[in-house]
């Protein structure tokens, strides 16, 4: 007997083109034969022509269409996210860094790029590795928006399915680590990346190690601080695009956090690197209008907030805290600002440290009996006098759990429906009181504002019951309602009790920073270049707790916000720009 | 595929799967599935194999598909954390239950009514409501089908599974036939290609070509030649088969040959283009780990970094490397009147 390979030829090597190897898949052709034999069965002429116009139809005629926004009609990219997903599958042969600015929808470029080499039959399978509190969220966008049928890896067994989400910190351990690098991938995606900066971790080395064709790095931080970290992301990527390590370090590194030849690097980078920017334009946001609600304590809790601002001093004073030690007793006088039900908690666990028979034990009891005679609470009231008004969706953002759950069992006593949402919550609960949120309640109260998937464009108000002091902070609690999908303009209200260090940190954030109402995404690379040596939060306490009385505090915070602003005008200019790639 | 081409494949699906059609309007049918299809598609193989080892009647199941605009419903569509709103394969659920939410169960009387389950979030903006009320005790899900939604592409599946060899005859033309009472018939080899050209990137062409096995002669325009004809599944009186003087298996291999020589004429700039990718991206690796390599302290780290230099080679080559791939579609063998 003949081998089917004598006449019909062999595979091995063969070529149509002195670079092109010729496969052949001829199943379909030896079932007919077997089929020739038995004399049947025989398939339908009806359906033998479906299958060609089923060919027909998902045929990819170019090579460089964009062919998976025909198969997503009720999916409307954004003109910059559809850019993106063309320069990764053209320029960038599908291996590179996206790293737009939080919220411009880097999982939807991913998702694109994924859908469009699964759409040409390039990527059969593919592993996605993300932190551990983003895994679901991925896997449901990618079914949601994608119809891309990914799944959570939760059992040994689902590593064989082809699209798997993960988290990178289980798959580099044993023993998914073995299983995992005899594989192949078509696609690896790897989501805030740039915890992968350091080559000498293990999620690097893991990474580095999964045999893929093609990669995507997404990060909303590229250049954290250091140009190496920058440098070893890109060599995850592709080993070499920045030349060798002390090559690069020769033609773009000034000092580790200042590059030199930016526009050669800048080059380089657009390379392998896309950093889309909301000041980029063409993306249009609404507005955003703020008011302050100025307000006045109780004398009751004016008392309590003197109280606790002389122990503060005096406390400072006598036993020379350091810095962290600093942070800690102004926080004291940050949750006077918020609820008494906040500053409790504090002043009951500060009471417990301290040693018996410490003076200081007898201070933190008088300043706990001034809390009990505080029967209400100014800043509550306003609040449920505001939500009355505006007769619509709101949400209440509060630094401190206690808080929390005080606005909750007041607002409840006032008969207004309201949830809670704080970070500590699982996923199913924190989707639930989204749910509800949409379709029950006209409030929710918040405590945790960064976290990722929290989108909450149906509601067009916020209050900032009280202020973080890190801008990054107040500014992901805006972009949970303000964002690309908000159609109306923002209403944001920022509760402020004068005479208090809350009047003085909302006056930097706002009139000298005006942060309120910045292009949304200057703030991170401002702040970035601000945070180098210490933190704002830090720089704001030490100049509390240095400050010789309420003048004195004013003009230093004044200074800060100029430098700030200084910073905005000139310098963080310069560093934005760089980054960006041409 | 448009709506209208989507709309006409599932029709023929369903009719050529013994459906049963309970209604059907310019933009959505209402099906009743026959057990092949339902097997197919529902994923019930629990349910299959306990009709099958028992032998009981099996109730198959009743789909309503749109085939209108799907919904652009900014919240739902979005996926804005309904869990579980996209539990029916592609239809915009929303209600607050919206597990149940695109179900509409003809047991209760009150969901007859218009605005009942149905309207409660999965139908259609702008698509007329279904106005039937089921038998009691059907379950009715309703889809949105348009093109690249996962319904589709399982249809797509099953005709590539089910349309894939044919044995057929041409009726006969009309008259007399000029050899007395019998008509003389060739067999051919009908073969559809599909020629994958892949680096990191992909395009598809398509040829639906037949060979004669009498004569060895090769028609370019098989397919269109197939279409225009009447085709059956049973030899029609008077026909007289004619003896082939090739095999279905050397027949094939002229078709490739002639194939071949067509793909050798084609333009190859992409793999030129591609190649040069590759060693572009070759280099650079090799640049980058050379120096490592040299510098390396101990035999243990080079060692790693070979490795590693060999592995990134490999995924370069996996990536880029120009490749054509012919796969048949389907085939089968076709007698039409006539020696050639």
């Amino acid at each position: 007997m003949r081998t089917l390979h004598e006449t019909l030829g062999t595979d091995a090597g063969r070529r149509i083109h002195p670079l092109v190897e010729l496969r052949y898949d001829r199943t379909a052709f030896e079932e007919l034969e077997r089929r020739l034999e038995r004399n049947g069965p025989w398939d339908n002429w009806t359906l033998y022509q479906l299958a060609w116009e089923a060919e027909e139809a998902t045929r990819i005629e170019h090579f460089h269409e964009l062919q998976a926004l025909r198969m997503l009609p009720r999916f409307e990219p954004l003109p910059h996210q559809v850019e993106t997903a063309k320069r990764v599958l053209h320029d960038m042969r599908g291996r590179a860094i996206l790293a737009d600015e939080v919220g411009l929808g880097k999982t939807i470029e991913a998702g694109l790029v994924l859908k469009e080499y699964m759409v040409r039959g390039l990527v059969r399978n593919a592993l996605v590795l993300v932190p551990a509190s983003l895994v679901l969220q991925w896997v449901r966008e990618l079914n949601d928006k994608f119809g891309i049928p990914a799944i959570a890896q939760k059992k040994e067994h689902h590593w064989d399915n082809p699209i798997v989400v993960a988290s990178i910190d289980t798959a580099k351990r044993e023993p998914h680590r073995t299983k995992l690098l005899e594989r192949e991938y078509d696609m690896l995606i790897i989501d805030e990346a740039h915890k992968l900066k350091n080559k000498r971790t293990g999620n690097y080395k893991f990474a580095s190690d999964l045999r893929k064709k093609y990669c995507l790095l997404l990060t909303a931080t590229p250049v954290q601080n250091d140009l190496s970290e920058l440098y070893n992301l890109i060599t995850l990527l592709k080993p070499g695009q920045l030349g060798g390590e002390s090559d690069f370090a020769a033609t773009f590194v000034a000092d580790r956090r200042v590059p030199k030849n930016r526009e050669l690097l800048q080059e380089a980078l657009g390379r392998v690197m896309i950093r889309n920017r909301r000041s980029d334009g063409g993306i249009r946001y609404t507005r955003r209008i703020v008011t302050n609600v100025p307000l006045r304590l109780s004398p009751e809790e004016q008392a309590l907030y003197d109280g606790v601002t002389e122990y503060v001093r005096t406390h400072v004073r006598s036993a020379g805290v350091d810095l962290s030690g600093a942070l800690a007793l102004v926080t004291l006088q940050r949750e006077v600002c918020s609820s008494r039900d906040a500053v409790f908690i504090t002043l009951v666990n500060l009471f417990k440290k301290t040693e018996e028979g410490s003076p200081l034990r007898d201070r933190i009891w008088e300043l706990v009996e001034l809390i009990r005679r505080i029967k209400a609470n100014t800043k509550a009231e306003k609040t449920m006098e505001l939500i009355r008004g505006m007769n619509d969706k709101v949400i209440v953002f509060t630094e401190y759990r206690a808080t929390q759950n005080y606005l909750l069992r007041f607002f409840a006593e006032h008969g207004l429906q309201a949830v809670p949402y704080r970070g500590g919550m699982n996923r199913g609960k924190k989707d639930w009181m989204m749910e509800l949120f949409r379709r029950r309640a006209q409030v929710m109260v918040a405590t945790e504002a960064g976290g990722e998937g929290i989108n909450l464009q149906f509601c067009h108000h916020i209050i900032n019951f009280d202020l973080p002091w890190n801008p990054m902070r107040i500014e992901q609690r805006i972009g949970r309602v303000h964002r690309l999908g908000q159609t109306e303009d923002v209403h944001i209200y920022n509760l402020c009790t004068l005479g208090t260090i809350e009047e003085h940190i909302l006056h930097l954030l706002h009139e000298k920073i005006n942060m309120f109402e910045m292009v949304i995404g200057e703030l991170e690379d401002i702040i970035r270049t601000f945070e180098r040596e210490e933190t704002l939060e830090q720089r704001l306490a030490r100049m509390i707790l240095e400050a010789e009385g309420d003048d004195d505090l004013r003009s230093r915070i004044d200074r800060l916000g100029d430098a700030i602003a200084d910073l905005r005008d000139s310098g963080g200019r310069k560093t934005a720009e760089w980054r960006r790639e041409g | 595929m448009n709506r209208k081409q989507v709309q006409r494949f599932v029709l023929s699906f369903l009719e050529q799967t013994g459906c049963h059609i309970i209604e059907k309007s310019p933009t959505h049918v209402v099906v009743k599935l026959s057990p092949e299809a339902d097997r197919a598609l529902t994923n019930r193989h629990f349910y299959w194999s306990f009709i099958d080892r028992t032998g009981a009647e099996p109730e198959t199941m009743t789909f309503a598909w749109h085939f209108g605009q799907p919904a652009k419903d900014g919240d739902a569509a979005r996926g804005d954390a309904v869990p579980g709103s996209a539990a029916g394969a592609g239809a915009a659920g929303g209600g607050t239950a919206p597990a149940s939410a695109n179900v509409a169960s003809g047991a209760s009387p009150g969901n007859a009514q218009p605005g009942g389950a149905f309207s409660a979030g999965a139908a259609p903006s702008g698509t007329a409501v279904p106005s039937f009320a089921p038998a009691p005790g059907y379950r009715v899900l309703t889809e949105q089908i348009h093109f690249g939604s996962a319904r589709l592409n399982q249809l797509f599946d099953y005709v590539r599974k089910n349309g894939r060899n044919v044995l057929l005859f041409a009726e006969p033309p009309r008259g007399v036939s000029p050899f007395r009472a019998t008509w003389p018939y060739t067999a051919w080899l009908g073969v559809n290609f599909k020629v994958s050209y892949e680096c990191d990137v992909k395009r598809d062409e398509l040829y639906g070509w037949g060979i004669s096995l009498a004569t060895g002669v090769i028609d370019e325009r098989f397919r269109e030649r197939l279409q225009a004809a009447r085709l059956t599944a049973r030899m029609p009186e008077g026909v007289q088969l004619l003896k082939s003087t090739l095999t279905p298996r050397k027949a094939m291999a002229h078709l490739e040959a002639h194939l071949e020589r067509k793909l050798k004429r084609g333009d190859f700039s992409w793999a030129v283009e591609a190649e040069s990718r590759r060693l572009d991206e070759l280099e650079r690796v090799i640049h980058y780990y050379r120096p490592l390599i040299e510098r390396a302290e101990t035999a243990e780290q080079r060692e790693a970094l070979r490795t590693r230099m060999k592995n990134r080679e490999a995924e370069i080559d996996w990536q880029y490397r120009p490749r054509v791939t012919v796969s048949v579609i389907n085939c089968g063998i076709f007698h039409f009147p006539g020696i050639d």
